[in-house]
């Protein structure tokens, strides 16, 4: 599904150049459950970004679904994000003016689905991730967990094939982490691919295999058992 | 899709209390005050417009050209009528004349000398042809009721006003000046508002004819008077210029053969112009020049502008709070163009909330405008016109208060907007909002000094020594006729012997008027000379009653017909004559009449407004010409003295109505458009320095937002109260500053033309300018001063705790 190689992202300031990815190559296959691991400032963040098409490489190339998209304009990257990629963050990011129901639906208007159809799917979503109760409220007025649950219910309510997700249990005490880990193994069991970036060896275990990074290049892959 | 796009925006209005508050606050005003001056300019621009011939339809003016100055005349001499008709068969003409204040005396069952109304305007000797020129409607009648000598038609409402309804008045007989029977031959509708010929009785022309002597109708080339006018309706595609040069040579010929000391030339001014061509006259109450339509509309703009400012400004600082929401938009699909539209709708419905606000200010605020303005008119916020234009206003303000913030935030990337790194973004966005407050700032200080200068002017025109005494003098206007004139010595010696009277005179006119009687005249047996002398005609108390001054030689003596002359000295400089008593038992001859014994000189007084020069003026007697009379009062118990006046009248002229007026209030209205226009600025100004401290408000708000954090640690690092107020004072200090330099200039520009339009005006002083900086500094002070203190007051814990 995923086939990047070389792929190169330097961050140049007046002063400082920085190489976020030093000429990376990963593969991920459909229906895998990927966790990316790494010392703060490696570049695991830069990385998901690429993959997730929110940012271009400088150099190198990346087949998604094996299509070249390394060079795609901001306008045919929204365009393959939004039918194909859901994200999950470590601080949720869900809009504070809307209402928990409103969130989910957001993708939904966005890809253009009708009104009566976008209840239904919003509604089957939120009933999987067990938030169905709270659909009026506003994030505020959740706890850390439910709004993650909120978050993954969104990420996923697109049926989207790949779902990024850059440290989703970075801000949740263990309960509620665990909670949100067995969601994303859920998902990935109904054949969803997971590319997850932690911090937690305890989280990493979920998935099926570890690419550890170090200075922009992967340094070792573990294959879980 | 939409529907979401109004929920969030609804959302996010709400959420932003503070913020949307300031914005609808000041677009609300913004387009109210708008509103109300388009309102205004609209309708002064409407003026006859409702005649379907419009743009044919000429007024024929006069110019003359004299050795040195040249005047202008919304008249014509009578006798060219005739002469226009014979030398353009193919122009329909038409001839009015108006009169002002005359008597009409409707007969009434209970009271003997009937009912009296005094029409100070709408009254005219009209010929029937004019209604060729002019469209009406008529309830009964039309233009042929006009073609009999002791014909009138009324309009509708003057009709009712005299008989109750026009149907009664219909085949009654008025009377004029209690002298012309005049029969109710037809009743016209009521003419609109916005007309220059407020047509309310029209009486034909041929009466006229009949008694030319009592309405100064001279039939000859010689005389010109503005109340007399002649419109010409142009056939189809006939060109203005063409006509104009025919008129040119018409003049020519005309005057050439009479011989003449001035050039005089006829042309056509468009009656597109004539209620704005302030170099002539009209028969409306005023008329109005279009660069104070322009100003007007500008000031509009300008407040709109501002506005429209505070929305940008506010909307890109609060974006950098908003970067997450757009960061998370993008992620999850939305592409520029809707976020873009997002935005725009959010911005469309502010201004939605502020159109409806401004509907209500401007509905309350209305009644206030129309007097301002003195616009008659029942004017309603609510015809198709007036909507058409709320709802263009409220397009262009959306798009001009929503396109740059939109096009701003729709650009963010998503990866830094959620990251909150919207630097760059925001770095750009300071750079804008920094001009933008500079641009308000100098339309505010603009605004100010021009405040500054027109009120200070009219403070000037009203405190200015006029040469006169105008307090507690009494004005009682009458008409000039035998009967008024055969008891004025005994009506005088009744005043005379009222406690609170001091003195009394008969004149054809008070020292300081609109009025113009001016005549070619020859000084001490020289041929003529090249300009005019203004007239005056006075009994021996008009001295005395005004506290007018001679500088040599003495008063005139009483007689009923013209003896003797007194000029000014304004006469004396233009004849180049220097010592007074020179010219003291010379002579002066008016016209080609006789010559008079010149006995005084007076000091000179303003004989006109202060728009105008002194004009050379001559006074003397001639019972003939006294229409008015003059009374001055003693200042205790003016109330008493005036009613002991009034009975006097009504005891020696039952059947003349009593119409009186102070003379300096008289004088006041001279100024009346000016003072309303000051008026208009201090509340423009007032408006315009609320909304751009608004502005400043929420800018200085939203930095101590972004400043806590700043502010906490400076505070601990020992950052005293007073330099973290110069943190958040400086920066517009600066920018006001800068605004000045821009302002200043322009200000001076713009009043020193605006006092061009008074010969007599106030310095433009230095300190209009140091006052408008120096006080917008300190109002700029004071709004950032709340807010700034309350930022540097706080708890450094708390502030640092925050993040
Ligand atoms: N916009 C940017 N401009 C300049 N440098 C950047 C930018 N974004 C990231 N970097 C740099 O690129 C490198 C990789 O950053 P990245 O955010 O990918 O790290 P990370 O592995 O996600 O770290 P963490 O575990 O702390 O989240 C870091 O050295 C960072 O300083
Ligand atoms: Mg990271």
């Amino acid at each position: 599904m995923i086939k990047i190689r070389d792929l190169e992202k330097i961050y140049r300031t007046e002063e400082v150049e920085t190489v976020a990815l030093n000429k990376i190559s990963i593969d991920v296959k459909e229906g895998e459950f990927v966790a990316i691991m790494g010392p703060s400032g490696c570049g695991k963040s830069t990385l998901l970004n690429i993959l997730g098409l929110l940012d271009d490489p400088d150099t190198g190339s990346f087949l998604f679904n094996n299509i070249e998209v390394a060079n795609f304009n901001e306008r045919k990257r929204a365009e393959l994000r939004k039918h194909n990629i859901g994200f999950v963050f470590q601080s949720f990011n869900l809009i504070d003016e809307l209402t928990v129901f409103e969130n989910v639906e957001l993708p939904l208007i966005y890809t253009g689905v009708k009104s009566v159809d976008r209840k239904k799917r919003v509604e089957e979503v939120l009933d999987k991730m067990q938030i169905m109760h709270r659909r009026n409220h506003y994030p505020q007025q959740l706890s850390g967990g439910q709004q993650q649950r909120v978050a993954v219910a969104r990420a996923v309510v697109n049926n989207p094939k790949l779902i990024l997700a850059d440290e989703p249990t970075g801000n949740l005490d263990s309960s509620n982490g665990n909670e949100v880990m067995t969601l994303l193994t859920d998902l990935n069991e109904q054949g969803t691919t997971i590319i997850m970036v932690t911090h937690s060896e305890h989280d990493a275990r979920y998935s099926h295999r570890i690419i550890r990074m170090l200075d922009g290049q992967t340094v070792l892959e573990n294959i879980m058992v | 899709m939409f529907k979401n796009y109004l929920k969030t925006a609804w959302r996010s209005i709400v959420r932003n209390k503070a913020f949307s508050l300031i914005n609808i606050t000041g677009l609300s005003i913004g387009i109210a005050a708008s509103m109300l001056l388009f309102i205004v300019v609209q309708y002064e621009l409407s003026y006859d417009t409702f005649q379907p011939d419009y743009d044919r339809i000429h007024r024929v003016v006069t110019q003359d050209k004299f050795d040195k100055d040249i005047t202008y005349n919304s008249g014509i001499p009578v006798a060219a009528l005739e002469a226009l008709r014979a030398e353009f068969p193919n122009i329909q003409f038409g001839a009015l004349r108006s009169i002002y204040g005359s008597q009409v005396t409707v007969p009434s069952a209970g009271n003997e000398t009937g009912n009296k109304f005094i029409q100070e305007t709408g009254i005219f000797f009209l010929e029937p042809q004019l209604f060729n020129v002019f469209q009406y409607n008529w309830l009964a009648g039309g233009p042929t009721s006009l073609n009999d000598p002791n014909n009138v038609v009324l309009d509708e409402k003057t009709a009712g006003k005299y008989f109750g309804s026009w149907q009664q008045a219909m085949g009654k007989t008025i009377t004029l000046d209690n002298a012309i029977p005049l029969k109710v031959n037809g009743i016209l509708k009521n003419v609109p508002a916005n007309s220059d010929l407020p047509l309310e009785v029209l009486i034909s022309y041929k009466t006229l004819k009949q008694h030319g002597p009592s309405y100064n109708h001279n039939e000859n080339w010689n005389s010109t008077s503005s109340n007399y006018n002649i419109f010409a309706l142009l056939p189809p595609q006939a060109k203005t210029a063409s006509i104009n040069n025919a008129l040119l040579r018409f003049s020519n010929k005309q005057y050439e053969s009479r011989g003449r000391n001035s050039i005089k030339t006829h042309f056509l001014q468009p009656l597109g112009m004539v209620h704005f061509d302030r170099r002539f006259e009209s028969f409306g109450d005023h008329v109005t020049s279009k660069t104070t339509l322009v100003t007007l509309s500008l000031i509009g703009l300008f407040i709109i502008l501002m506005a429209c400012v505070n929305f940008i400004n506010l909307s890109t600082a609060l974006s950098v709070n908003r970067s997450r929401e757009v960061g998370i938009r993008k992620v999850l699909g939305s592409n520029r163009g809707q976020l873009f539209t997002q935005i725009m709708s959010e911005t469309a419905v502010i201004v939605g909330i502020s159109v409806i606000v401004a509907l209500g200010i401007g509905y309350l605020s209305l009644p206030y405008i129309k007097h301002i303005a003195s616009i008659q008119e029942p004017l309603s916020l609510f015809t198709p016109k007036i909507l058409g234009m709320i709802a263009g206003i409220g397009i262009g303000v959306t798009l001009l208060a929503g396109l740059y913030p939109s096009f701003v935030m729709s650009k963010f990337n998503p990866i830094n907007a959620l990251k909150n790194k919207m630097v760059s973004a925001s770095v750009r966005g300071v750079s804008l909002r920094r001009s933008l407050v500079i641009m308000q700032f100098t339309i505010s200080q603009v605004l100010i000094i021009a405040t500054a200068v027109a009120v200070s002017q009219m403070n000037y025109i009203s405190k200015a020594d006029l040469g006169f005494n105008k307090e507690s003098v009494l004005v009682l206007s009458g008409n000039g006729d035998s009967t008024f004139r055969s008891k004025q010595t005994a009506f005088k010696q009744q005043l005379m012997q009222a406690p609170g009277v001091q003195s009394v005179s008969f004149t054809s006119d008070v020292p300081s008027s609109g009025n113009v009687w001016a005549t070619n005249f020859a000084y001490n047996n020289q041929p003529d000379e090249k300009f005019q002398v203004t007239l005056k005609f006075a009994d021996v108390d008009y001295i005395k009653t005004f506290g007018l001054q001679l500088l040599a030689g003495r008063n005139l003596t009483e007689s009923d017909t013209t003896k003797e002359a007194i000029l000014n000295e304004t006469l004396l400089k233009k004849l180049g004559i220097k010592n007074a008593n020179d010219v003291i038992g010379k002579t002066i001859r008016l016209g080609q009449g006789q010559s008079y014994p010149i006995v005084g000189v007076l000091k000179d007084f303003k004989t006109n407004s202060l728009r105008e020069e002194i004009k050379p003026l001559m006074i003397s007697t001639r019972r003939s010409f006294y229409s008015l009379t003059a009374i001055k009062l003693r200042t205790h118990q003016l109330a008493q003295t005036q009613a002991a006046v009034q009975k006097i009248w009504d005891r020696f002229y039952p059947e003349y109505a009593y119409t009186a007026s102070y003379f300096d209030e008289d004088i006041a209205e001279f100024y009346q458009q000016e003072e309303q226009l000051s008026l208009l600025y201090k509340i423009f100004a007032g408006l315009a320095i609320f909304i751009s401290c608004l502005g400043l408000y929420g800018l200085v708000s939203f930095m101590a937002v972004q400043k806590t954090k700043e502010v906490g640690i400076r505070k601990v690092l020992g950052a005293s109260v007073s330099s973290l107020l110069q943190l958040f004072s400086k920066e517009f200090t600066v920018l006001i500053i800068i605004s000045f330099f821009i302002a200043g200039p322009v200000a001076w520009y713009l009043m020193h033309s605006w006092l061009k339009n008074f010969v007599y005006r106030a310095p433009l002083s230095g300190w209009f300018f140091i006052s408008a900086i120096v006080g917008s500094i300190l109002i700029a002070w004071i709004t950032v001063g709340y807010k700034a203190i309350r930022a540097a007051l706080a708890n450094p814990v708390k502030a640092l705790r925050s993040e």
